[in-house]
């Protein structure tokens, strides 16, 4: 009988596994797990806002326009008889386009002109539409305003902004369940309406608002020139909503854009603006 | 490979005595197992997912024992014990320890 | 940005855990690895039989060690217990402390002389009883025998504790 301490391995009893590497692996995981859990909610969350009747959300919403205090101030803005002018011809404009395009029951745009000198223009709860001096100011033609007016009428008419709050209110309750306080999160709520809307989205809105401008002048023509007066003002991060922000280099959705506006007889009548934002 | 808690193999004489072999495990229960736990809580009763976590954590700590007393040359390992501790509210560290023998 | 600075200290916690409780590891298991190489001598068995010669006294000798995870460590593995499965962060925790434990115990029993250790047994014990993870968990790791006095080794100091189980003829 011998007794004896042989070496024994005690790596056995640890796992081979580096620990930074499984550690990276796990935040990987859940970090998936947390970005398709919130991709779901949001769908929900807006599928859910979207079956809001309409009365209700602007009984919530009352006269407040979300996201008109994210635009900048803009200097040197038209004077308030032309700017109270220009406001009329937008709402004019609107209620003309707002006829051809089947809007839901009880819903009646309201268009505000913003003085921001940025070219922009979004659509948000409560049936309200923005559209910056900057962009009136640039616009060639009643035609290309019309299209980006319809355009802000399509996201309405398929309840676009309160489908966004939907989607970011569904988050933020998760977010206050895990967390306990979701309060941080509400005046980020606002701004959702102004984020842009996916491609899906974005396209719809715009066959929308080619269908009703076609009905509203009989061709498309004029109405690429939106896009082409976009790129050239591109309107920098942290400067409230674009228009037509989320892809701009959704080339496809231009191109259609541009063929419709092609596919009209080359002596399409344009139709011009009439108001002249510079004038006194 | 032999495993008894008696001092020696009933029948077998050990010849060579050679130290203390240990494997251990450290297992986590995860979240769904835990709010279904929660759950049984409230009726009572045996947590069958907790009954197979350890019992799976102490197969891996046995293992892990034989491992050492093989590559120490034994072919059996006498007087075994467990002992489990818990290391936070959702974990447990299995351990079984023996004493590596040769038997004839 | 307060969120921003809440996060950036989180991490920098985080990589401080990572980086130095590292260090602290691996250099460890060098020194574990070196203190298990000079006590080779003095073995050590769970079973209770000691061998029937030559030994003139016994005595319990003990190791202990309290030994606490690191930030990283923690992280790491709250992020583990949400999927389950292995904790290797508190694997290597666990073995550091037992085998430190079992260092000590051998140097306990190496200074009265002894050459064996026998019916050596471990308690772990969770000293964080905090639940709600607000502290770090720490353990502390017992491991304790009855060590064996050969009759030619000369005691060369006076017994370390009153924990004398009996001195044998």
């Amino acid at each position: 009988m011998s007794y004896e301490n042989p070496p024994v391995p005690h790596e056995v009893n640890v796992s081979r596994e580096s620990p930074l590497a499984q550690f990276l692996r796990l935040c990987a995981g859940i970090g998936l797990c947390i970005v398709i859990g919130s991709a779901l909610l949001w769908v929900a969350g807006g599928w859910l806002a979207r079956r809001i009747p309409y009365a209700t959300e602007q009984a919530m919403v009352g006269s407040h326009v979300f996201g008109f205090d994210l635009l900048d101030a803009g200097a040197g803005g038209a004077p308030d008889a032309t700017h109270a002018r220009i406001e009329a011809y937008l709402a004019e404009l609107a209620s003309r386009l707002v006829a051809r395009m089947d809007l839901p029951e009880g819903m009646v745009p309201t268009v505000h002109l913003a003085d921001s000198d940025t070219p922009n223009a979004f659509a948000t709860l409560g049936g309200h539409v923005i559209v910056t001096q900057g962009l009136y100011r640039r616009m060639p033609s009643e035609n290309a305003l019309a299209l980006v007016l319809a355009h802000e009428l399509g996201h309405l008419r398929a309840r676009d902004p309160i489908s966004a709050i939907g989607g970011g209110a569904s988050i933020a309750l998760l977010i206050a369940v895990l967390a306990g306080d979701g309060h941080a999160l509400l005046p980020q709520l606002a701004r959702l309406v102004t984020l842009g809307y996916s491609r899906a989205v974005e396209r719809r809105a715009d066959e929308a608002a080619l269908a009703a401008v076609v009905s509203l002048y009989g061709h498309a023509r004029g109405t690429d020139a939106v896009f082409r007066v976009l790129a050239d003002h591109r309107a920098g991060p942290g400067q409230g909503p674009t228009l037509f922000s989320t892809h701009p280099a959704d080339a496809a959705r231009i191109a259609r854009m541009r063929a419709a506006a092609a596919a009209a007889a080359g002596d399409a009548e344009l139709t011009s603006l009439k108001i002249d934002a510079d004038a006194d | 490979m032999e495993i008894s808690n008696l001092e020696a193999i009933p029948g077998k004489t050990t010849v060579r005595h050679l130290g203390l072999v240990q494997g251990s495990t450290v297992r986590a229960k995860h979240a769904g197992r835990d709010i279904l736990a929660g759950l049984k809580n409230i009726v009572g009763g045996e947590l069958k997912a907790y009954t197979e976590l350890l019992a799976e954590s102490r197969d891996e700590a046995t293992a892990r024992m034989l491992a050492q007393a093989k590559a120490v040359g034994a072919n059996a390992v006498v007087n075994v014990r467990f002992s489990t501790s818990n290391i936070t509210a959702g974990a447990a560290e299995v351990m079984a320890y023996g004493t590596a023998v040769v038997v004839q | 940005m307060e969120f921003l600075i809440q996060v950036g200290f989180f991490v920098a916690l985080l990589a401080i855990g990572l980086v130095f409780g590292r260090i602290a590891e691996q250099r460890h298991f060098r020194e574990l690895a070196q203190a298990e190489r000079q006590l080779a001598r003095i073995l050590v068995f769970n079973e209770r039989t000691p061998p029937p010669d030559e030994y003139r006294r016994t005595r319990l000798v003990t190791g202990s060690v309290v030994i606490a995870e690191d930030y990283f460590k923690r992280i790491a593995a709250s992020l583990a217990s949400l999927v389950g499965g292995r904790l290797g962060v508190y694997e290597s925790l666990m073995d550091r402390g037992r085998r430190e434990a079992i260092v000590r115990m051998k140097r306990d029993a190496q200074a009265i002389g002894a050459t064996m250790v026998f019916n050596v047994r471990f308690e772990t014990a969770s000293l964080s009883e905090d639940h709600r993870r607000q502290a770090l968990f720490s353990a502390e790791f017992l491991a304790y025998g009855t060590a064996l006095v050969p009759a030619s080794a000369i005691p060369t100091r006076p017994a370390m504790s009153e924990s004398r189980l009996e001195a044998r003829g």
